[in-house]
């Protein structure tokens, strides 16, 4: 383990290491991966984070924002390479701490995990630059076909913060302190209805149907009490739906190990995007679909999911629920690019409480709305919004220049 | 008024007179140009080469910001009656000479008439435009600073702010404040000096992009830039990088002053792009920079390959004994760097320098590099042979004949020696590669079925017969000769008891020669079919479904998968007849309900069989693991194929494969059923006939398979085709394809020989993929002219990236969507690489893809870059 904590400590510092090295680790990761699922379950508490792009130092910012690793666990839902000048040490790090602390970490595969999209966007010229041969860059693609295609969060509770305050969503702003708190509301908002700051006093526990979850009547049966509380899971995957995968257990039934084709099942989870339509639509990207709220509802109802995390859209504030949140982009590449100007964020996902409430918290409709279907809640979630590291912490970014030349 | 301009060009240029008359450009005749002050006032004037007194050009040049230049040797400007005019040089001197003359006539100008007519309002406009700084120093940095940024905002002013940077060869003026600004450790100074000169490069310029690489203002420039106020706290090193740490290597002294220079300005524009530039370079100023840096590698390379002393001599090195190793390696290297810049230019230009460089001894290089005892040597010693490949296969072949008449060793075996023998683990990866690219047909040329299942490609790419046979004749003797060679290590596991203690080389040699296989099933057809089942190498390959190395196994499954995938008869009873099915079920047995990558890989093998409803494994699997399968109940797959046998069995008409049909729809490359396909078959069906060797190749005769005895008698072919009965499917009983494919999770193309390409060969034709899926009538992709632009296996990828159609995989919305996709705009080929072009924008998926219309994924390129934000 030495030789891989030194290579962990060497990535830290944002220094490659030899090629052996990144041979050995590739290797080893290759063997971790085999074992997981196309869709891995992860338990919660976990933070999810989106897109890395090789900026380096943006990821180490995220770690200090976010806790470090193995003290945090983590699911990165792709995208580490291209575009950042720092593909390589980005990818590399986060490798082999998930070789070092395999059930700390979780890594899926992003449409930037291929080949074809390396050679295009500035991996494999990186590789190229530091290594003066394409080996590591095939090493690294190697890993990239094992790379899981999903994964699933389970256990994740419904509120975060103070125990007392049953708060769904918790904006965390740039300088760590709370920006945005909503509590849970009866009617399902999300965070996308107007900011609506927790009122104070608000009753803690489950006792009736005021605030909170109320009890469960019906529907989907585990009402307060028994143990098998269903709080839905949380699927993460980097793009979004395909027509072609109904149900998560479809994504079961892939080979993975691949290079990411330009169609079916496996390419839409990588490429596709949800947008305010109806149904289907045609992705602009040319691969992938646009996928709207109805589709997206009806998935999480049949999948018993309360949310899907996915990454592969910049936004300006790092986040962005949509579909009365039941789908959220998380972006985690502050001033993407270098030059966006854009904040980043983190999801977490809190463990469930064995507290009194707890019970009850997930049933299904709201009292009130009776024989409206199956309306889940999504988990508590605490975005964590940060910025690009501060400029002195790391140097001009710059990509390493061949030193010798002939022509 | 008088002028101050500089002495005006007098020497007569070589030009052409171009006028545009309705909406052509009429040749005027030639003559010679120069500038002249006629009355103190500056005119250009050409006088024709054949009547001495004749002018075919006078003209005053005025301040109107009209003239441009283009290219090289191109001035272009609107006379004031508004007739547009072009002088074409023949000289790129003479051009920049005249051009000189004109830019600084206007500048002056523009600076006159500033001062003279500050009052009007014409001049007001004027004077936004143009832009005049004081001589800078460190005091008014300030004041130049702001003056630049606010001029920065019009195009105008950025054009005559250009203009006047040239013209006043103000960078200059600004490198001497530089050492004033660091001897006082005024970081203020320092912190606008760089700002000014950002902004400077900024302005998109090509000409002071072009200046600030010179060897005179270079150091001063990346001086300035190394004090970024973005990074108050650092300092960049460029000069000392440029100066000391970057080495620029001169294997062979290249004597020509000017492409020397060129080659270090060339440098220099990339390390700018790279290094210096790359967090502020916006998307005109970086395509100006690769603009730049391609030219002047065009320009290098074509001195190089047309200069035979240079040639001779880089090219003896390899000769002499004497000379030293350094020099050899980096003669190798210095060729690789050669051929991979070319791999940019156009077909004509790259084929004269292969053929400078193979006159000269370019494959005793390659041979010299391939044995090379430095890794590194041997990866550019591939490379080049890769890019070799790639350029023209049939010279390649044509070359490897050459040799075996000749009694030499042969490329091809000195490459699997390597394969076989190498230890290092990227060159070998390499070398497979380069076998494959060598072996694959659809580099250039097509042969049996290919040439017939790409028909559209030949047809976009007429090959004469004997190029086509060419290649095949090279195949055969590769089937003939190397192929046991090559595989000679798999052969050989036959009397292997166990795969354990595997070294990592060996697991990789294996890893590389399955993939290699599952190549030549799908590129090689009857060939390698023939030869494959000859050797019973199935059987070889699922001895390493034993391996304890996990991906091993999974390498050995996309084997067959790529065989079942194919639908191939022969394979198929293969498969059936050696009971290679039953391993592939242990694996799932072995590894569930574990849902790990192994199994699930196991499950997309079992799957595909029964969503194809490949009746002759279904009843083979039922009759013989009927038990077995009935264990494993976490999905519903394997009960599913049980039931479906039983009902096989069952029918009064006992099921059997269809043999026209089967074959037809199945053939191996993609086969397009509804033309040639079927003189092909009977081709192949006799080369099997004839050529039976023992019983592992069965011939049709021999239908009765003798795994399926439960069924009895041969199985005659039904009447019916059963639909599926999948649970998902819906209703709609007359189009069972349409439904199969809306019910499969993967790769659902409508047929069978479409989905035959499961794995990722880089090499796979992409009509394969789109087989199917295009009407007849359609646009059809565009071959793989284009592919491999950079790096062997990814470009194919690319290409077919660019090439992708949508295959209407499911239905209901989603078949109206491919239907709306494939009316796009569609085929035009997007362009290569892609400049980031970052609209900042929240709002997801609105805009429009740019990138080719259709189903492109270089949407990617434009798509990706403008929805990813």
């Amino acid at each position: 383990m030495s030789d891989l904590d030194h290579a962990i400590s060497l990535l830290r510092s944002c220094k490659p290491i030899p090629e052996p090295a990144v041979r050995e680790l590739c290797y080893k990761a290759r063997e971790l991966l085999i074992e997981e699922s196309n869709v891995q379950l992860v338990d919660a508490p976990v933070t999810i984070c989106g897109d890395i792009h090789g900026q380096f130092h943006d990821l180490m910012e995220l770690f200090r924002v976010g806790g470090d690793v193995p003290e945090t666990n983590y699911l990165f839902m792709g995208d580490f390479v291209d575009r950042g000048f720092y593909s390589l040490e980005s990818f590399l790090l986060l490798l082999s701490l998930k070789v070092r602390y395999p059930d700390r970490i979780t890594l899926i595969r992003g449409n930037h995990e291929s080949r074809q999209i390396t050679t295009v966007y500035g991996f494999y010229d990186e590789c190229l630059r530091k290594y003066g041969s394409a080996n590591v860059w095939r090493y690294c693609c190697e890993v990239f076909d094992y790379l899981a295609l999903g994964a699933l969060v389970v256990g994740a509770g419904s509120f975060v913060g103070d125990e007392n305050e049953e708060c769904e969503v918790e904006v965390v702003g740039v300088g760590g302190d709370v920006v945005t708190r909503l509590k849970r509301r009866d009617d399902g908002a999300g965070l996308m209805n107007a900011a609506n700051p927790l009122q104070e006093g608000s009753a803690g526990g489950g006792d009736g149907g005021t605030v909170g979850g109320p009890p469960g009547s019906g529907a989907s049966g585990s009402s307060g009490g028994t143990k098998g509380v269903n709080n839905g899971a949380v699927l993460c995957v980097h793009g979004g739906l395909s027509p072609l995968v109904d149900s998560v257990d479809k994504i079961r039934l892939l080979d993975r190990k691949q290079e990411v084709p330009h169609e079916g099942a496996m390419c839409d989870l990588l490429w596709s995007d949800p947008d305010e339509i109806d149904g289907w639509g045609l992705s602009p990207r040319g691969a992938g679909f646009l996928f709207g709220a109805d589709i997206v509802k009806h998935f999480n109802h049949l999948n018993n999911l309360t949310l899907i995390a996915r990454a592969h859209q910049l936004v300006m504030e790092g986040f962005k629920e949509m579909f009365d949140s039941s789908i959220v982009t998380v972006w985690s590449a502050p001033n993407y690019c270098y030059r966006c100007g854009n904040v980043a964020a983190i999801l977490e996902l809190g463990e469930e409480r064995n507290g009194s409430g707890a019970g009850i918290q997930w049933s299904a409709a709201a009292g009130r709305g009776q024989g409206s279907g199956v309306a889940r809640r999504g988990p508590g979630r605490r975005y964590r919004v940060f910025e690009a590291a501060p400029q002195d912490s790391r140097g001009m970014p710059a990509k390493k220049p061949v030193a010798d030349y002939f022509l | 008024m008088a002028l101050s301009v500089p002495n005006p060009p007098t020497t007569p240029r070589r030009v052409k007179v171009y006028e545009l008359r309705n909406n052509d450009w009429f040749d005027r005749g030639t003559g010679y140009c120069t500038g002249q002050l006629v009355n103190d006032e500056p005119h250009i004037q050409v006088k024709s080469e054949e009547e001495q007194d004749r002018m075919l050009l006078e003209t005053k040049i005025i301040k109107d910001d009209g003239y441009q230049k283009q290219q090289e040797t191109l001035i272009v400007w609107t006379e004031p009656h508004g007739t547009d005019m072009a002088l074409s040089f023949q000289e790129p001197e003479g051009c920049a000479a005249i051009w000189e003359f004109v830019s600084h006539v206007q500048s002056h100008l523009l600076s006159i008439s500033g001062a003279d007519e500050i009052l009007s309002d014409d001049a007001n406009e004027t004077l936004i435009g143009s832009v005049m700084l004081p001589s800078p120093e460190l005091g008014n940095l300030t004041e130049i600073e702001a003056m630049i940024r606010s001029a920065s905002s019009t195009a105008q002013a950025r054009d005559s702010l250009g203009k006047f940077v040239l013209s006043e060869d103000f960078i200059r003026k600004l490198i001497p404040l530089l050492e004033m600004a660091e001897d006082l450790e005024s970081l203020e100074n320092l912190h606008r000096l760089c700002n000014i000169m950002k902004m400077i490069i900024l302005l998109n310029d090509t000409l002071i992009i072009e200046h600030i690489v010179t060897d005179e203002v270079i150091f001063g420039v990346v001086g300035i830039l190394e004090y970024d106020p973005d990074f108050p706290s650092h300092k960049a090193n460029h000069r000392q990088f440029l100066s000391d740490t970057s080495k620029f290597k001169e294997v062979v002294p290249i004597k020509d002053p000017e492409i020397k220079k060129k080659i270090h300005w060339t440098y220099r524009l990339q390390y700018l792009k790279d290094v210096v530039l790359a967090r502020i370079l916006d998307d005109p100023t970086f395509s100006v920079l690769n603009s730049l840096i391609f030219f002047n590698q065009v320009d290098i390379l074509q001195h190089l390959q047309s200069n035979q002393a240079f040639l001779k001599e880089l090219f003896s090195i390899f000769h002499s004994t004497e000379s030293d190793p350094t020099q050899k390696k980096n003669g190798v290297l210095f060729i690789q760097q050669c051929c991979s810049i070319a791999k940019n230019l156009q077909g004509p230009v790259r084929s004269q320098l292969y053929n400078h460089f193979i006159q000269n001894g370019l494959f005793a290089v390659i041979d010299f590099a391939l044995l090379h005892e430095d890794a590194s040597v041997r990866i550019a010693g591939t490379d080049v042979l890769v890019a070799m490949i790639d350029h023209d296969p049939a010279m390649m072949r044509a070359f490897i004949f050459r040799q075996i008449s000749d009694k030499q060793k042969p490329l091809t075996d000195t490459l699997i020696e390597l394969l076989l023998g190498e230890q290092d683990l990227g060159v070998k990866a390499q070398i497979a590669d380069a076998i494959r690219i060598l072996l694959d047909p659809a580099t250039g040329l097509q042969i049996e079925g290919l040439g017939k299942a790409n028909d559209i490609t030949s047809r976009l790419h007429p090959r004469n017969h004997s190029a086509d046979r060419e290649t095949e004749n090279f195949l055969k003797t590769f089937y003939d000769d190397s192929a046991k060679k090559l595989f000679l290590p798999l052969s050989e596991l036959d009397n292997r008891k166990s795969l354990k203690g595997l070294s990592i080389a060996e697991v990789s040699l294996f890893s590389h020669l399955v993939d290699t296989l599952c190549f030549f099933v799908r590129q090689h057809a009857f060939r390698g079919k023939y030869f494959l089942l000859a050797e019973n190498l199935p059987s070889r390959v699922a001895q390493l479904l034993q391996s304890p190395e996990k991906h091993l196994k999974l390498s050995a499954l996309k084997f067959f998968r790529t065989c079942v995938g194919l639908q191939d008869e022969y394979y198929i009873r293969h498969m059936i007849k050696w009971r290679l099915f039953g391993p592939i079920l242990g694996i799932v047995i072995d590894t569930m309900p574990r849902d790990n990558l192994l199994n699930s890989a196991c499950l997309e093998f079992f799957e595909f069989i029964k969503r194809e409803n490949i009746k002759q494994i279904i009843v083979h699997l039922g009759e013989n693991y009927r038990d077995r399968m009935k264990e494993i109940t976490y999905v519903d797959t394997f009960n599913m194929l049980i039931l479906r046998c039983e009902q096989l069995q069952d029918t009064t008409m006992p099921s059997s494969y269809v043999q026209e049909d089967k074959s037809i729809r199945n053939h191996v490359n993609g086969a397009r059923r509804w033309q040639g396909v079927k003189d092909m078959d009977a081709a192949e069906e006799e080369y099997f006939n004839t050529s039976d060797d023992e019983d592992s190749a069965p011939t049709p005769k021999d239908n009765p398979i003798k795994g399926a005895n439960g069924s009895g008698s041969p199985l005659p072919k039904p009447l019916v085709d059963y639909a599926d009965d999948d649970p998902m499917d819906t209703a709609d009983e007359s189009k069972p394809e349409e439904k199969r494919g809306a019910a499969a999770p993967t790769k659902s193309a409508p047929e069978g020989a479409s989905s035959a390409s499961p794995t990722t060969s880089p090499t796979t034709p992409i009509l394969q993929m789109a087989d199917g899926d295009v009407p007849p009538g359609a646009p059809m992709p565009e071959r793989l002219s284009e592919k491999r632009r950079r790096e062997e296996e990814d470009d194919d990828e690319l290409g077919k990236l660019r090439n992708k159609r949508r295959s209407p995989t499911s239905g209901g919305s989603v078949n109206s969507l491919t239907k709306k996709r494939s009316s796009g705009p569609g085929g035009s080929p997007p362009t290569k690489k892609i400049a980031i072009n970052l609209a900042v924008k929240t709002s997801t998926g609105s805009s429009d893809g740019g990138g080719g219309g259709g189903g492109e994924v270089t949407g990617d390129g434009g798509g990706e870059a403008d929805d990813e934000k």
